[in-house]
C-alpha cells in the first residue's frame, strides 16, 4: 500500500481550491478508471479530491429544449431516467450499454467525459448531439472540448458541473463492443438536429472521438441508411491493435453508422 | 509487445542546423515529452528521467538515451531504454533521416519499441495510440524549436 491523502470536498468552490493548492491532486468522481489504475500502481497521485459528497451536481432535468445532466449522475441514473428516455432515448440506451452493472452504478457522466477515453461511449453522444460541457469556469461546445487521446480543453483547476444535450429530432447509437472490456471497438452516434446532421465515432480514432463529415453530407439528402451505400471511411489515421486493424475499424464505422440510423428511425 | 511507427515533419532550416539541433542537449530535453532531467554522461550517452502521463496512467521513467550511427548531416539513431518502476520497462529507438525539401529540411523518423511489464499487459488497447502521440509530440516540438529564429 502506498500513501495518499484523501480530501472530501463539500462544495465545488472547495474542490476548486483544493485542486489549485494541493500537490499532485486528482479528482475522484465514480472512480471506475482512476481506482483500478491506482490499484495496479499505474498511477499514484499524492492527493485525491472526492466529489461524491457535493450536493446538487447529479440532477437530470429538462431545460427548454435541452436535457441537462449533472456531472455526478451515474450511468444507471441516465439509463433509467424518464426525462432522458422520453426526450433523447438514444442517450439513455447508450448509458445502459456502458461497462457492467457495477460500473454503471458507480461511474459518472462527468468522469467519463473528463477522462475522454478513446473507446468510451459518452464522448460520442456529446459530439453526436452537439452537447455543451458546462464547467466551474465556462461553457465549452463538444466540438471544442475533445482534444485527442485522453486530452480535453479542461484546465487543471476546472471541474465539469453539467452537460447539456439539445434534444434532437432523431438520434441513434450503435456500438460494436469488445466482448471482454465492454468498451466500444467502434461506436457510432447519429443525430438529426433542426440545423444540422451529426455523425460521431468513438473507439476507432487514433486520437479519440471524431465526426465523419462525408457521412453527414450524404445524410443531408435523406436521413436513412441507404444514403450511406457505397461510402467508406479511410483507414488512415484510425486505431489498430490486437482487437482489430485500422481497416477493420474503418469497415465497422460504415456498418455501425447504418445500424445507428436504423435505430434512430424506430 | 513490439511497436513500430513512422512519421515525418517539415522544418524550415538547413540540414546542418537541424542536425546540430538533434545533438543539442537543451533542445532534446525541451522536446522529450515530460522530460524532467537529461544529463550528458558521455559524448553519446545521456541519463534521463521523464514522466509519462496518458489519461489516468502516470509513471516516472528512469533510463539511458544513446546516440549512434552518426551520419552528419543526414541523420543518426537515437535509442533509449528505461524502467518505469511497477509500470514495466520500455526500450526502443528512432532512426532519423534528413533530406532537403522545399528550401528546408524534411525529417523522417522510424521508431521501433519494445514495451513489457504491467503497462503492456493492461494498457494494450492504448499503447499504440499513446506511443504514436509521444513520438509525434516530440518531433512537432522539435520542429518548432528549430524553426524559432535563434
Amino acid at each position: 500500500m502506498y500513501a495518499f491523502t484523501y480530501n472530501r470536498a463539500s462544495g465545488l468552490r472547495q474542490a476548486t481550491n483544493l485542486l489549485g493548492s494541493l500537490d499532485d491532486p486528482k479528482l475522484l468522481a465514480g472512480g471506475q478508471t482512476l481506482l483500478p489504475t491506482m490499484k495496479q500502481r499505474l498511477a499514484s497521485p499524492a492527493n485525491i479530491v472526492d466529489l461524491n459528497m457535493i450536493e446538487g451536481i447529479a440532477d437530470i432535468e429538462l431545460k427548454g429544449r435541452s436535457v441537462v445532466i449533472g456531472a455526478m449522475a451515474r450511468h444507471a441514473e441516465v439509463a433509467n431516467s424518464p426525462i432522458v428516455q422520453q426526450n433523447i432515448p438514444a442517450l439513455a440506451y447508450l448509458a445502459g450499454l456502458i461497462g457492467d452493472p457495477a460500473v454503471r452504478h458507480r461511474g459518472t457522466i462527468g468522469g467519463s467525459v473528463a477522462n475522454n477515453d478513446p473507446n468510451a461511449d459518452y464522448p460520442a453522444a456529446c459530439l453526436g448531439l452537439g452537447a455543451t460541457i458546462i464547467t466551474t469556469k465556462r461553457k465549452i461546445a463538444a466540438d471544442e472540448f475533445f482534444k485527442g487521446l485522453f486530452e480535453t480543453a479542461l484546465e487543471g483547476d476546472e471541474i465539469i458541473t453539467k452537460i447539456s444535450f439539445p434534444v434532437a429530432k432523431k438520434a441513434g447509437y450503435y456500438k460494436f463492443r469488445n466482448q471482454a472490456s465492454r468498451f466500444a471497438l467502434v461506436g457510432v452516434f447519429v443525430a438529426k438536429r433542426p440545423s444540422e446532421i451529426r455523425v460521431a465515432v468513438t473507439g476507432a480514432g487514433g486520437s479519440g472521438v471524431f465526426r465523419v463529415t462525408s457521412f453527414e453530407e450524404a445524410l443531408k439528402k435523406r436521413f436513412s441508411p441507404k444514403s450511406l451505400d457505397g461510402l467508406t471511411v479511410p483507414a488512415n489515421g484510425l486505431a489498430g491493435d490486437i482487437h482489430g486493424s485500422a481497416e477493420y475499424r474503418a469497415h465497422l464505422i460504415g456498418v455501425c453508422a447504418k445500424r445507428a440510423l436504423e435505430a434512430a428511425d424506430k | 509487445m513490439a511497436l513500430t511507427m513512422s512519421g515525418e515533419v517539415q522544418i524550415n532550416a538547413s540540414r546542418e542546423t537541424v542536425y546540430q539541433a538533434l545533438n543539442d542537449t537543451e533542445i532534446l530535453k525541451a522536446c522529450v515529452p515530460g522530460c524532467e532531467m537529461l544529463e550528458k554522461i558521455s559524448d553519446t550517452e545521456f541519463q534521463a528521467i521523464s514522466v509519462m502521463k496518458i489519461g489516468p496512467v502516470k509513471a516516472r521513467w528512469k533510463g539511458k538515451v544513446t546516440l549512434s550511427d552518426f551520419d552528419p548531416p543526414n541523420g543518426y539513431k537515437i535509442s533509449g531504454e528505461g524502467e518505469g518502476g511497477v509500470a514495466g520497462f520500455a526500450k526502443g529507438g528512432a532512426s532519423v533521416n534528413l533530406s532537403d525539401k522545399d528550401g528546408g529540411t524534411l525529417l523522417k523518423y522510424d521508431v521501433e519499441a519494445q514495451i513489457g511489464g504491467k503497462l503492456a499487459q493492461l494498457g494494450q488497447r492504448l499503447i499504440a495510440g499513446a506511443a504514436k502521440k509521444m513520438a509525434d509530440d516530440f518531433f512537432v516540438k522539435f520542429a518548432a524549436a528549430v524553426n524559432k529564429p535563434a
